[in-house]
């Protein structure tokens, strides 16, 4: 029997999500042994145009990771759904837009503008921008066009999975793959993880108080946070009650507070928003002023809330 | 001009506002009102579906302090309004177009008053931010 | 008329980018360019985010090497709350760096480098991988590698959380400390890397050194670029990756700046053109000169051959012996030798293995002091550490509260891009000739940028043995005039 065709792409990525595969170290063997991978970028020499030629479904499994940033980005994304049966988003930039997705708080051309020509280190007397076609001395280049915002990967196209993280965890990713491999994929627009809260799995729950009542914010530079105790009660915000289990919780092993990057759980549709409403019943303040203070203390609550998701957010980005 | 008059979304509890009075006379006088059975059911989430839709401001009219039916719910709201402050004001949102008025008027009779005042704190601010005017095709 | 043959994306490589290569009628490479072809602008969506949060936030800006960022994120914290790190904190970060280290240098070697010289540079490409680097350096290798790296990285998942994204460090200290149980299998680990360093140094002696064939190919001068070389070394002047101070010399080898990284912006400006996203860094005291080496460049390159260029020697014993042993084989310091940067990658590898097992024997790596919290806000903070690839440096600058209100990051890619283009177009214009062009002269022309950049690893680069490699060769308006498969 043919082996199923699987591809690999990363768009607007880090390669962290590629890391991670290389993560599963040995185990990979046998999956990828069952399988015929035809497209890695980072790892093997085929093409994008390899991939043009196929026909439309040829792929069976078509592994997406990075967000949608630019124009090159745009036109794989839709390449590689008419060419694949399947489409797994993978990674937080793919499922929510990801870190890189705060630029979606700035314009383009306040972003070229810094890296071309204010930046300290910059020297461009003609003030010279990018093209995305240009001509040297006779020659013909082009570049891709970079876009105004960040998208994910189902703003572009039809996602059937996803599979979140920041970079998914390699057992996941393992689970991912041999649920594809032995016909187990649940319901088409799945998450690949779990539905419930971190806080559901966080070693430090059992060491949550039975009502959390917050009168000040710290940031976690600013004290030393006492491992063995739920962050929150302590005062320093950790996204953990708005972001879905999985990753095991290994910020919080080394006595580092949740930033949400698996992002929004089940069913949730800005888990930024429902943050708040989570963080406000654990404020105890009385009067106006000291609610107001408290609220200060939030420094950047925009960064906290949506550090990996503000792309797929309400709002999507801050109008210009 | 019918176009230039800001949009205002109005949540208002129940409890303490218009409950004397038919809800169809209210919805005649108010555009955009939303009767709720208390300010703490009011979540982020709403506010900025609402800003998201294109209200240029919204206005929750809530219970007395003291006087909430469901204890601290007005309480909660406010709590939620201020950290929402932050968020808003990364948006490009200023802080005027929300805003949290705590009091009570059972014949509903201040209502619309109450949504033109905020209307003309908000227009002195202009129309708020919408959707970028490039529109980018990244879907087929 | 001009023939453009486009490269995209050019693999095995980390980072989105493709390559114009154009002919000339008489079948001769006029020029090359190496283009990148992504920005996403982290130095402006960080503004307003506390600076504490960037240790966190800048690993997302590379995958392959997040350490490095999360490094320098925390050392400009140091740096802006005008706090040192603890003895024990500073050792903690240290077994972290230096883990890193070896097992990128160590996957790049083996998976990237090794297939071009243990396997052949124009070898079938379907063997030009791990594959045939384990046919011939048996299966045990394989299995090693994948141990050391996997054994490496359960060390930065315990210092760090996960290796591909650190989220440790904190200004003065780090957050979770090493016990002591701990401290017996990091022993082991540093033990074995260093065993297993020296290995690959064998291999890459026996199959590079003894081989005359090879030999020609490190020195032949479609390799060879004359830059200057930046790197950190320490107070004793040897290669130093954690800190230091920034040293740069000239092509002759002769001193031509040194100073404190909190100076960089006097010595370091970016090029802009318009043909790529990436800025071109090159020596601002000497002025733009572009694409050209020698005596009239303003260009320097950044990572193991250009760190060994500038030290006065490594910092650790065993290490020391290879570095002697290489520039008298090379002839010249400082080494002009594209390739050769494989081969001072591994020498620093075999430093990095003997610095985790010095900190591993190191008392106080498992002290109770992990923080110091004695912050006072300076509102700068400059970060830089050595990269895998090369010189890093972050620079913020913030309001009263600590939130960030300038970022400028200079990444070690940027440092060696202009020299890549050089690198490319050189072996382009030796190994092109004609339009019938060879499908090794790909892999020729792939060599000259691989050796720069130590890439992801390629586990499963030994899993499909197929690699079929398909040129076009496009006319000016684009339609095909020929393909060349391999297979």
């Amino acid at each position: 029997m043919d082996k199923q065709k699987v591809a690999i792409l990363w768009l607007g990525s880090c390669g962290g999500c590629d890391e991670t595969i290389v993560d599963i170290n040995e185990l990979i063997l046998g999956v990828v042994n069952s399988v015929e991978l035809v497209l890695w970028p980072v790892a093997l020499d085929f093409k994008y145009h390899h991939i043009e030629k196929m026909a439309d479904g040829e792929i069976a499994l078509g592994i997406i990771n990075g967000h949608v940033r630019n124009s090159e980005q745009a036109e794989l994304a839709h390449l590689m759904r008419k060419k694949s049966q399947v489409i797994l988003a993978f990674g937080a930039c793919a499922c929510f837009g990801g870190t890189p997705g705060l630029a979606n708080l700035r314009s383009k051309e306040d972003i070229f503008n810094w890296v071309y020509r204010e930046a300290p280190t910059v020297i461009n007397p003609k003030g010279v921008y990018p093209q995305t076609k240009c001509n040297i001395d006779g020659k013909e280049l082009t570049l891709p066009n970079m876009l105004e915002s960040v998208y994910s990967l189902d703003q572009v196209i039809d996602v059937d999975y996803y599979l979140p993280g920041c970079p998914p965890p390699p057992y996941l990713v393992l689970k991912a793959f041999t649920a594809f491999l032995e016909n187990t994929l649940p319901a088409k627009g799945s998450s690949l993880a779990s539905h419930k809260a971190l806080c559901d799995t966080c070693p430090l729950n059992a060491s949550k108080p039975d009502k959390i009542a917050l009168t000040e914010i710290k940031r976690i530079h600013e004290v030393e946070a006492d491992p063995t105790k739920c962050f929150l009660s302590q005062g320093i915000l950790c996204m953990g009650p708005a972001t879905r289990s999985g990753c095991g919780e290994t910020c919080i092993n080394i006595n580092i507070p949740c930033r949400g990057c698996f992002g929004p759980i089940e069913m949730v549709e800005d888990s930024g928003a429902k943050y708040l409403s989570g963080l406000a019943s654990m404020i105890d303040v009385d009067d106006e002023a000291d609610l107001q203070n408290i609220s200060t203390q939030v420094r950047d609550a925009m960064g906290y809330l949506y550090r990996f998701s503000l792309p797929i957010s309400i709002m999507e980005r801050k109008k210009l | 001009m019918k176009e230039n008059e800001p949009k205002i979304v109005c949540f208002s509890c129940r409890f303490s506002w218009g409950y004397l009075v038919d809800e169809d006379d209210i919805y005649a006088k108010v555009e955009n009102w939303i009767p709720i059975i208390c300010t703490g059911k009011v979540d982020p989430v709403h506010i900025l579906t609402a800003f998201r839709n294109g209200a240029d401001g919204v206005l929750i009219l809530g219970c007395p302090e003291g006087d909430c039916h469901y204890q601290d719910g007005n309480i909660e709201a406010r709590k939620r309004i201020n950290l929402l402050y932050n968020v808003l004001q990364s948006y490009g949102i200023d802080k005027k177009r929300l805003k949290l008025h705590l009091g009570t008027d059972p014949e509903g009779k201040t209502i619309s008053s109450l949504v033109k005042e905020m209307a003309d704190d908000v227009r002195k601010l202009g129309p708020s931010l919408k959707a970028t005017s490039k529109q980018e095709k990244v879907t087929t | 008329m001009t023939k453009k043959i486009t490269i995209n994306p050019i693999t095995r490589l980390e980072g989105h980018g493709k390559i114009d290569i154009f002919v000339d009628d008489k079948g001769n490479v006029e020029d090359a360019f190496w283009q990148v072809v992504e920005l996403r602008g982290f130095e402006r969506f960080c503004l307003g985010r506390p600076a504490e949060e960037m240790p966190r936030i800048t690993p997302n800006i590379c995958g392959v090497c997040p350490t490095p960022h999360n490094m320098a994120a925390t050392k400009a914290l140091d740096d802006l709350y005008s706090v040192s790190p603890t003895e024990t904190a500073k050792l903690v970060r240290q077994l972290q760096y230096n883990a890193f280290m070896l097992e990128d240098h160590f996957i790049h070697f083996f998976f990237l480098s090794a297939p071009d010289f243990v396997v052949g540079p124009i070898a079938n490409p379907a063997l030009r991988n791990i594959v045939g680097v384990i046919q011939k350096a048996g299966i045990d290798v394989g299995k090693k590698v994948i141990d050391i790296r996997k054994r490496c990285r359960e060390i930065m998942t315990l210092i760090g959380s996960k290796p591909a994204h650190p989220e440790g460090g904190l200004p003065g200290g780090v957050p979770r400390g090493v016990k002591e149980e701990e401290r017996v299998w990091i022993k082991q680990t540093a033990n074995d890397a260093v065993a297993m360093t020296q290995f690959a140094l064998d291999i890459f002696k026996d199959v590079v050194l003894k081989n005359k064939e090879y030999v020609d190919l490190v020195m032949n001068d479609a390799y060879r670029l004359q830059t200057y070389y930046m790197g950190l070394v320490d107070d004793s002047g040897n290669v130093s990756f954690y800190d230091g101070t920034i040293r740069i010399v000239d092509p002759a080898g002769k001193e031509y700046a040194h100073f404190h990284p909190s100076d960089y912006i006097e010595h370091i400006g970016e090029w802009v053109e318009p043909w790529t996203y990436v800025r071109l860094t090159h020596l601002r005291k000497v002025g733009w000169g572009g694409l050209v080496e020698g005596d009239n460049t303003s260009l320097y390159r950044v990572g193991p051959l250009a760190r060994l260029n500038v030290a006065k020697d490594m910092a650790t014993p065993l290490a020391q012996k290879e570095y002697e042993q290489m520039y008298n084989i090379l002839g010249e310091k400082p080494s002009h030798h594209t390739l050769a940067f494989h081969w001072a990658r591994l020498i620093e590898a075999l430093q990095a293995a003997e610095t985790m097992k010095q900190i591993a024997e190191n008392p106080m790596l498992t002290g109770n002091e992990i923080r110091n919290m004695n912050l006072k806000l300076k509102k700068v903070g400059i970060g830089c550490v050595e990269a895998a690839r090369g010189t890093l440096i972050h620079h913020y600058e913030t309001d009263d509260n600590g939130l960030l209100t300038k970022v400028n990051l200079i990444v070690a890619t940027q440092h060696n891009a202009a020299p890549i283009c050089m690198s490319v177009k050189k072996a382009a214009k030796k190994f092109v000739k004609g339009t019938e062009v060879e499908e090794g002269f790909l892999n020729m022309v792939e060599m000259a940028f691989r050796a720069y950049d130590p890439c992801l690893a390629c586990a499963t680069h030994s899993l499909n043995k197929r690699m079929p490699v398909e040129l076009n060769i496009r006319k000016q308006d684009g339609s095909i005039l020929r393909t060349i498969r391999s297979e």
